[in-house]
């Protein structure tokens, strides 16, 4: 409960925070006064700041898991409960935040790299790096088998959009060899 | 009208169209199957490929895919329990039982036939209403447009899941998102930065991908290798043959799949509210007329047939306010918009007058898409059942990929993957956080429609306010806003104090 309540605050705060952020960046845009580009700025990041008070006041008064709900049919529970199924399972687990930003920090070499080396080179790594970084735990990694899937699938990309849809996506250092 | 149909339905049967139709299904119905794959991944993953192909076949190719991916759903919620999609989660209620029954076949089959029958049904209301429809949009001026912006908005952002301080920040977020970019009629730059890049503002598909393609990634990071030891095994599908119901017990569900397709027409039809909400109201309006309500949740045919015609009747509902005016209800139509946009066709009435041709090529192509989604799904249960098994931890990283190269081809800019992933990021903040997704989408999309079309109905009423509630249209669809929000406010007090007493 107390947990659910400090997320409520934490979220309340930002929304209030980001609204306030962009009265602030709207207040820069320049304007003629009355209905100008400003406008439609100005007026949402009032929206945003008084949900985010209006959050706030709610998540101090009350924890948020008894925060009322829209429907609360037998059914709509069911299936609120489905949907979350998923989840539920991995959800007994601890979230692994380390895998997350590694993989962000995967994804972003991946972006850095495809211009300087090239998609197949980029793509390869960065599908050979994470898909072992999420591999099943307990098992031994099949390094070899997941190179090479890493590289057939980064060069079929290549050449089916290359040459099937006509998108250029960057070749890097094959780009003399490639008509 | 026939004409016109007819024309298209020629155009939808020639080998290059049915094989992309083919193909739309089959992808569509794999990532419906599969949890974690959404239907707005399939399309996102598929636009690339319609770069260079002519809008008519592009189109084709992505409502292939709209189809085979609502449906595809049942599978999953059938075998396995899980909803493949939201819009197939009331199936599970009675699928799973069902399959536990050694019913399983007969569910798949019943499942598979409704969802053909509420897909045409949906369809035979598309071809009548959006004509009809479009017509009188073409008298709309700023004024109603306006109206009709901020009346689809508050809809998404009041009835999406979570609380609505949550909804009406996602909506309101997704709208500041907007207006990045050249304001319109003034031309003044916002929120640049100073960077060229920003002055046409952010690309409805790097959006879209990166909240919902992206962020599925991440969230299959977050499960880290543990995770993924969970493993889906395929059932065994050893003597399924055939769609396994009698004619009788056919005839007996008409009823019930008539008016769950009603049920799923009328919702798809407003925004905001898909499928994923008209499954459920389906199911629950089908447990009320039973006259044997107690077998619900135990593995009735009812309980499959309602929910399996509901959502596939969202399609054509969906696709009525999207064509004649350019309003997607969820984020699946929200995709098929940045589709038609980026072949340079504006979805709105003068769409059926410029280009009638390849509206009726688009309702030929959901038509065929249909009878092509019922054969597949007949004689290639078996195979898709074995997908299922594919580990999700190669899969993610795979459609990452391809979700780099749909973003890469939208202008050839690196820039336009780290938006996606600017944006893969944002929408797992939101997960987190329990703020819905949709209404940021709606927001993002009906935004701009609403500030343009403010200040021209201000300019045109020599900025007279009073302009937007004078104008019958308009006024009447401000007021259905106002009484939304009103009536959520009352009802969310009213359970208040029943909760605390509780």
């Amino acid at each position: 409960m107390a947990k659910s309540r400090t997320k409520g605050l934490v979220v309340g705060a930002t929304m209030f925070v980001t609204g306030l952020l962009y009265f602030l960046l709207a207040s820069r845009i320049p304007g003629s006064g009355g209905v100008d580009a400003s406008f439609f700025p100005h007026m949402l990041s009032i929206g945003m700041i008084l949900l985010g008070a209006i959050h706030l006041l709610q998540s101090w008064r009350q924890p948020v898991a008894a925060m009322p709900q829209e429907m609360s049919d037998d059914i709509v529970e069911q299936a609120r409960a489905t949907a979350e199924d998923e989840d539920a399972l991995a959800g007994e687990m601890a979230p692994d935040y380390l895998s997350v930003v590694l993989s962000l920090l995967l994804i972003g070499f991946f972006v850095l790299l495809m211009r300087p080396i090239g998609f197949i080179f980029a793509a390869s790594i960065y599908l050979f790096l994470q898909i072992a970084l999420l591999s099943p735990s307990g098992k031994p990694i099949p390094w070899f088998r997941l190179a090479l899937m890493a590289v057939v699938v980064s060069a079929a990309i290549f050449f089916l959009f290359r040459y099937g849809f006509s998108l250029m996506l960057p070749a890097g250092p094959l780009t003399p060899f490639l008509s | 009208m026939v004409d016109l149909f007819a024309a298209g339905l020629l155009a939808a049967i020639q080998p290059q169209m049915l094989l992309l139709i083919f193909l739309g299904v089959v992808v569509g119905i794999i990532f419906g199957s599969i949890p974690g794959l959404t239907a707005v991944m399939a399309i996102a993953l598929c636009l690339p490929m319609t770069y260079g192909m002519a809008p008519a076949a592009g189109m084709s190719l992505l409502v292939a895919l709209f189809v085979g991916a609502t449906s595809g759903g049942l599978i999953a919620a059938i075998l396995l329990k899980i909803p493949g999609t939201p819009s197939s989660i009331a199936t599970t209620f009675d699928g799973g039982p069902m399959m536990e029954k050694g019913e399983g076949v007969k569910a798949l089959g019943a499942g598979i036939v409704f969802s053909f029958i509420g897909t045409i049904l949906s369809i035979i209301a598309l071809v009548f209403v959006a004509p009809a429809l479009a017509r009188v949009a073409l008298s709309f001026g700023p004024h109603e447009y306006f109206a009709i912006a901020i009346f689809s908005l508050t809809l998404i952002a009041t009835l999406s899941s979570g609380s609505m301080t949550m909804g009406i920040f996602s909506g309101l977020v997704g709208f500041a998102v907007s207006t990045v970019g050249i304001a319109p009629v003034d031309a003044t730059r916002r929120f640049t930065f100073g960077m060229v890049e920003l002055n046409s503002g952010f690309s409805i598909l790097a959006v879209l991908v990166g909240m919902f393609a992206i962020a599925e990634v991440i969230k299959v990071a977050e499960a880290g290798r543990a995770g993924s030891n969970i493993r889906i095994t395929a059932p065994v599908m050893k003597g399924v043959k055939g769609f396994g119901f009698s004619m009788k017990e056919f005839f007996e569900q008409l009823p019930n799949g008539f008016r769950s397709a009603v049920i799923g027409i009328v919702i798809g039809i407003l925004p905001g509210i898909g499928a994923g909400t008209s499954n459920i109201l389906a199911y629950i309006a089908a447990r009320s007329r039973s006259r044997t309500p107690e077998e619900f949740g135990k593995g009735t045919l009812e309980g499959v047939v309602a929910p399996e015609a509901a959502n596939n009747a969202g399609i054509g509902g969906a696709m009525i306010p999207l064509l004649t005016l350019g309003i997607p209800g969820d984020a699946v139509t929200a995709i098929l918009l940045g589709g038609l946009m980026m072949h340079g066709i504006q979805p709105g009435p003068m769409l059926f007058v410029t280009q009638a041709d390849l509206v009726y090529t688009i309702f030929a192509a959901l038509t065929v898409s249909a009878i092509v989604m019922l054969i597949v799904e007949f004689y290639g249960l078996r195979i898709f059942v074995k997908l299922l098994a594919i580990p999700r931890h190669i899969l993610l990283p795979m459609i990452l990929v391809l979700c780099a190269v749909g973003a890469f081809g939208l202008a050839s800019r690196i820039f336009d993957i780290w938006t996606v992933l600017g944006f893969g990021i944002l929408g797992y903040a939101f997960v987190k956080a329990g703020i819905p997704t949709a209404p940021f989408i709606i927001g993002f999309i009906l935004g701009p429609m609403a500030e343009t079309n403010f200040r021209r109905g201000l300019q045109l009423s020599q900025g007279d306010y009073t302009g937007f509630l004078t104008n019958p249209i308009s006024g009447a669809f401000l007021a259905l806003a106002a009484l939304s929000i009103i009536w959520q406010i009352w009802s969310g007090m009213r359970k208040r104090p029943a909760r605390t007493s509780s």
